[in-house]
């Protein structure tokens, strides 16, 4: 079976202009780092992430099936049917509205309980992190479910690089706040910016993914750029967008979801057919792009990697 | 009863904004322009087409009252009728495109969440109206006894939007606008009823 779905020849990129690309691609990364060099002419968080991801995208990347060998969902229906309501509620509203995301220059701050503070150029965070390709279950609390390769980094190597200290038990989350660009943000839905919230041992698990790219390119807008969150054993509201701070805690704040209806999305999330939920059935999942239904797996199909985190726990209460 | 040519071309107006929806929805799924879940996009088209049309329809008596132009109380039942119509495919798109005729899990879903009982419910209490809706069935009723039970499109209506607000997941800009219209048309109802004692 191919790696991906096949790509129809009128959409596939003559080889001229392939290499045209790439060669303006590596004029451009060249004539950045001569420009980046002595810092001399322009501050070096301005425009430097994007040529230097793609550089290491274009690179052959380790890649591992974490989804049973299921086929990829369409390129084309991962990056049109999105919910970001940053941009809007509507399902293909993030694909309308997201060119107004501005995603470089980015910087994150990472702060609170760790001993490394600071904020920090997209490309510093990203220098030192081995990426590798990763194919994962995506399962929307909207009883809808996809399989995505994502290319990423585990949270748990940015956090060691900051060294959390023994009081950091939570793992704060915010996306971008910005309503003057994300016309979503200019009505109150939710209370933005948008924030996620993790166990500091679910941070910490190897599967916790910070994504920076998809389909073997760089995040496009509608999909969380320039780096999001990915947990694929969660609902899909836990894999949080676009993200700008991340903060260790001892205490841990509401989510958004939680603030907003905690009756109806818990802390935690978990990906659960036995919880029910008022408004979709969590029993069974459409899988985009197939007719029909499937059944949905416990913890999206990852219980054997991290039902060991929840032991003990009654999970119909902590849903 | 001699109908005016204006009434003629009401009604074939309204003929053509409800059935054009059907044309547009069709074209668009035929072009692949509903997106990745088209079955969804039909879901939605046919629910929000057929709550708003219900809503039409308790404008037309209103509207009567206040212009005189009988045009509104000929073009009413026609007008219901496609609500029903709408509201009834929305139900069958649901059951057949979306849950795909599975019987079992029909029936887990009106069991499970309760916005579904609350649209089946609304759609049981239109099917009576519907079919007492004509003439001959009329007459046999009784006036009395029909506006009676047409009072139920109320009730119906309510359902409705009680069946969109709770399913909505965030933003209720639509479904308070749909609230804030039927709560004036039942003031309205209520302010005729008091005023005419019918």
């Amino acid at each position: 079976m191919p790696r991906y779905p096949s790509i129809p020849e009128s959409e596939v990129t003559p080889r001229e202009l392939f290499e045209a690309r790439r060669g303006f691609l590596r004029a451009s990364v060249a004539l950045g780092a001569v420009a980046a060099s002595p810092g001399l002419f322009w501050p070096r968080s301005s425009h430097a992430w994007q040529g230097l991801l793609e550089q290491r995208l274009a690179t052959e990347l380790p890649s591992r099936d974490l989804a049973s060998g299921e086929a990829p969902t369409a390129h084309g229906d991962v990056t049109t049917y999105n919910n970001f309501y940053e941009f809007g509620t509507g399902k293909r509203d993030p694909e309308t509205f997201s060119h107004q995301l501005v995603t470089d220059p980015w910087s994150l701050t990472i702060e609170g309980e760790i001993d490394k503070p600071g904020t920090f150029p997209l490309e510093d965070v990203l220098s030192g992190q081995t990426l590798e390709e990763r194919l994962y279950r995506l399962r929307c609390v909207e009883a809808w479910s996809m399989v995505i390769p994502w290319v990423g980094f585990p949270l748990a190597d940015l956090l060691k690089r900051h060294q959390p200290t023994s009081r950091a038990r939570y793992v704060v989350f915010e996306s971008i706040h910005d309503p003057d660009n994300l016309r979503g943000q200019r009505r109150a839905i939710l209370d933005w910016p948008y924030r996620e919230v993790l166990r500091i041992d679910e941070a910490m698990h190897p599967l916790t993914l910070l994504a920076v790219g998809l389909y073997g390119e760089t995040l496009p807008n509608q999909n969380g750029a320039p780096i999001r969150l990915v947990v694929p054993w969660k609902y899909g509201f836990k894999s949080i967008k676009s993200i700008v701070r991340i903060a260790l805690v001892e205490k841990r704040p509401l989510t958004s979801w939680e603030e907003r209806n905690p009756e109806e999305y818990g802390f935690y999330a978990n990906v659960n057919p036995a919880v029910e939920h008022p408004r979709w059935s969590q029993a069974r999942e459409r899988r985009i792009g197939e007719n029909g239904r499937r059944e949905t797996l416990m913890f999206n199909g990852y219980a054997e990697e991290v039902a060991h985190l929840y032991a003990g726990m009654d999970l119909q209460r902590h849903y | 009863m001699k109908h005016h040519a204006p009434i003629y071309v009401f009604r074939l107006l309204v003929l053509m904004a409800c059935s054009m929806p059907a044309g547009w929805l069709a074209w668009q799924w035929f072009c692949g322009n509903l997106g990745a879940v088209p079955s969804e996009a039909v879901v939605h088209v046919t629910g929000r087409v057929g709550l708003s049309l219900l809503m039409v329809t308790l404008a037309f008596s209103p509207a009567f009252r206040f212009t005189g132009w009988v045009g509104f109380m000929v073009a009413r039942r026609q007008i219901g009728l496609w609500a029903f119509f709408w509201l009834l495919a929305h139900m069958l798109a649901w059951m057949g495109l979306d849950q795909y005729w599975d019987w079992p899990w029909i029936r887990r879903e009106m069991i499970e969440l309760p916005y579904i009982r609350y649209g089946v419910a609304a759609l049981l209490l239109l099917a009576p109206l519907a079919v007492t809706s004509f003439g001959r069935v009329r007459r046999a009723m009784g006036w009395t006894a029909w506006h009676w039970l047409h009072r139920l499109v109320y009730v119906a209506a309510g359902l409705g939007v009680t069946h969109f607000w709770i399913l909505t997941r965030a933003d209720y800009l639509w479904p308070s606008l749909y609230a804030g219209a039927l709560a004036v048309l039942v003031l309205l109802r209520l302010y005729d009823a008091s005023a005419h004692r019918c």
